[in-house]
């Protein structure tokens, strides 16, 4: 049997009377990349300060490689933690702050400096070894801060939403940069964001946080493509919903029709429900054993893809269908149109409402 | 009237009170510094070095160093006990933090000759010090606290530790707490941490304090008078006795002058380690 690499076994945190994390238990592996998705409250940055260190558990335990860690301290803990804020000091130059960690473990000074240049090398930043942070991009700091965690080779890198400073585009750069210093230096990260997209790119598997609880554990394509609750469809990418109505064995929707499906969480008899289709599923040509039919009360253009916006009677909210530019240029839908989309039962998920 | 000279007008009162009462006596000082006095008093309108050189002369010098000195040693000790206050003022929750700050600055409301008289009340020779070593068993003659040097430190530190307190919890309160965590998340223990961290980055406020409280401190007089008692002088002391009982004032002029160069000097060197510290100043060669 293989033992567990870092286990989190019924921890819970209350902060006065608020339950920041409620009996949470969660087995990260060796060398995964480990997403811990959620809002803001949902606990996952306490989670984060309680493997680092920096809050008691109030409840549970922390073991690493099959040693409990819960009761030692931020600086005995081989456990580093990359900060939102990247936390570098102001007072010291690039270097000096990657070589603070090192210092901190009494190397030899040769050995730090040769492991100072050569994390350098790789955020390719040793022209700036002589810099203060003051005088980094936002981007040039995002990357000390990386460096001067990953620099003193920790079992797990831990990084409290590490690209949430900077801008869009060098935030898709960053992701897969991250993904490959992860491969390279073997090392476990647990990162923690509200992004799901940066979820799905960089992660192994996502832990999707709600309320201090975990509400689903999986990999991005089964986060994506087969969520467990309406929460977790709704939180990740863009979801239709059509409330639906259970009458015997078939779910119908609002106009009468009935809506097939083959993944039915389980639900109350004769219970409001509500059926769930990404909108990559809703084709306008090809068949299914599902359609609808609609107005487009709007179209946009993303370059990449087109939305359309459907006004169909079977929800108040219009109902989002994906065409790729290939697709569109065969169509060129417009605003006032009517048209029928299909999607299959196996791409349709029914929730409790 | 044109937007771009209303900041002029704003400023020229608060201008010519400066200039007035800041400026031109410092040039008058600068001015009367190399005349001669009179046989009588009075000033001589002949052209010397006399008295810049009497400054420095054994006899004086001794009290600029003096002085210097407890000035100094005021300022060190007011530095310790007000950045620990303020350390721990800022580690206190937020809403009570102004609260806190509020009584630390509060014996400045008073005035400052209460203050000291009533450090004359607590260090007489049956004051309340005395009667308090007493009462806790100390037995045989207890030295006389007042009219001592250490009369004077205590009453120097007492009368300026609020703006240490001040200048010390400014830096203290904006540091973002994850540095001193990023500091303990890569190793360090909570000392390091404070010594390689927290007091490096919160240096300025020491400095601002220090330099205040030194400046503030070597020209003091009224202090060194009441609780130094007659028997000691200051180089304030010395100032005064010039202008006021001597009636040399252009001696006295000289001495202003190399005390107003000192502290220029001090101050300087003071926006000096503010800028270090902020690291905008470093090797810009990268």
């Amino acid at each position: 049997m293989t033992q567990s690499f870092l286990s989190i076994k019924d921890v819970s945190k209350t902060f006065g009377t608020v339950q920041a994390v409620d009996g949470l238990s969660l087995d990260i592996r060796k060398n995964e990349f480990f997403a811990l998705l959620g809002a803001s409250g949902s606990g996952k940055t306490t989670l984060l300060r309680m493997l680092a260190g920096f809050e008691d558990l109030s409840a549970g335990d922390i073991t690493l490689e099959g040693t409990s860690i819960a009761g030692l301290a931020p600086n005995q803990r081989p456990l580093n933690l990359m900060f939102q804020s990247y936390a570098l000091f102001p007072h010291m130059t690039v270097a000096q702050n990657i070589a603070y960690g090192l210092e901190m473990d009494r190397l030899p000074k040769a050995e730090i400096a040769a492991r100072v240049n050569e994390i350098l090398e790789v955020i390719q930043l040793g022209h700036l070894a002589k810099r203060k942070p003051e005088q980094l991009s936002g981007g040039q700091r995002q990357r000390v801060a990386l460096a001067r965690a990953l620099v003193k080779r920790p079992k797990v890198l831990l990084l409290d939403e590490p690209l949430g400073a900077l801008d869009k585009k060098l935030r898709s750069e960053m992701q897969l940069e991250l993904k490959r210093l992860q491969h390279e230096f073997g090392i476990t990260f647990i990162i923690v964001t509200h992004d799901q997209e940066e979820a799905l790119v960089m992660a192994d598997r996502i832990a999707i946080m709600k309320d201090g609880k975990l509400l689903q554990v999986g990999t991005p394509h089964d986060i994506y493509e087969a969520p467990q609750s309406k929460f977790a469809a709704d939180f990740i990418g863009v979801m239709n919903f059509l409330p639906v109505e259970k009458k015997g064995t078939n779910f119908v929707g609002a106009d009468g029709s009935v809506i097939r499906s083959e993944s039915v969480t389980e639900i109350a008899k004769n219970g409001a429900a509500i059926a769930a289709i990404r909108p990559e599923r809703l084709h306008v040509t090809g068949t299914g054993e599902n359609q609808l039919s609609g107005e487009i009360a709007a179209v946009a253009y993303h370059g990449l893809d087109l939305l359309l916006h459907i006004k169909t009677p079977l929800s108040d909210t219009p109902v989002i269908s994906r065409m790729t530019a290939d697709e569109a240029d065969g169509h060129a839908p417009e605003v006032g149109q009517s048209i029928t989309v299909q999607w299959s039962a196996k791409d349709t998920h029914i929730f409790p409402n | 009237m044109s937007t771009d000279r209303r900041p002029m007008i704003l400023m020229t009162p608060a201008m010519l009170w400066l200039f007035g009462l800041m400026v031109v006596p410092c040039v008058l000082i600068l001015v009367l510094a190399f005349f001669r006095r009179g046989v009588y008093g009075g000033i001589e309108y002949t052209v010397t070095l006399e008295n810049l050189a009497l400054v420095f002369d054994p006899l004086y010098f001794k009290i600029f160093l003096k002085s210097a000195g407890i000035a100094g040693l005021s300022a060190a000790i007011a530095c310790v006990l007000g950045y620990a206050a303020a350390y721990a003022i800022a580690a206190m929750p937020r809403r009570h933090q102004s609260m806190l700050l509020f009584f630390a600055v509060l014996p400045f409301w008073s005035n400052y000759l209460v203050r000291t008289y009533a450090w004359i009340v607590l260090l007489n020779r049956e004051g309340l010090i005395v009667n308090l070593a007493r009462w806790l068993g100390f037995e045989g003659e207890l030295p006389s606290m007042l009219y001592s040097e250490q009369a004077v430190i205590i009453g120097l530190v007492y009368n300026y530790l609020p703006f240490v307190i001040l200048s010390c919890y400014a830096p203290l309160s904006r540091l973002n707490p994850d540095i001193s965590e990023a500091s303990r998340d890569l190793g360090a223990s909570g000392w390091t941490t404070f010594r390689r961290v927290t007091l490096p980055m919160t240096v300025p406020g020491i400095a601002t304090g220090f330099v205040f409280v030194f400046v503030l401190s070597i020209g003091n007089f009224v202090t060194p008078a009441l609780l130094g008692g007659g028997q000691f002088q200051m180089i304030g002391n010395l100032v005064y006795a010039q202008f006021l009982t001597a009636n040399d004032w252009p001696f006295g002029a000289a001495l202003s002058m190399v005390l107003i160069a000192v502290m220029l000097g001090l101050l300087m060197l003071q926006a000096v380690v503010a800028e270090r510290a902020s690291g905008r100043k470093g090797a810009q060669n990268g």
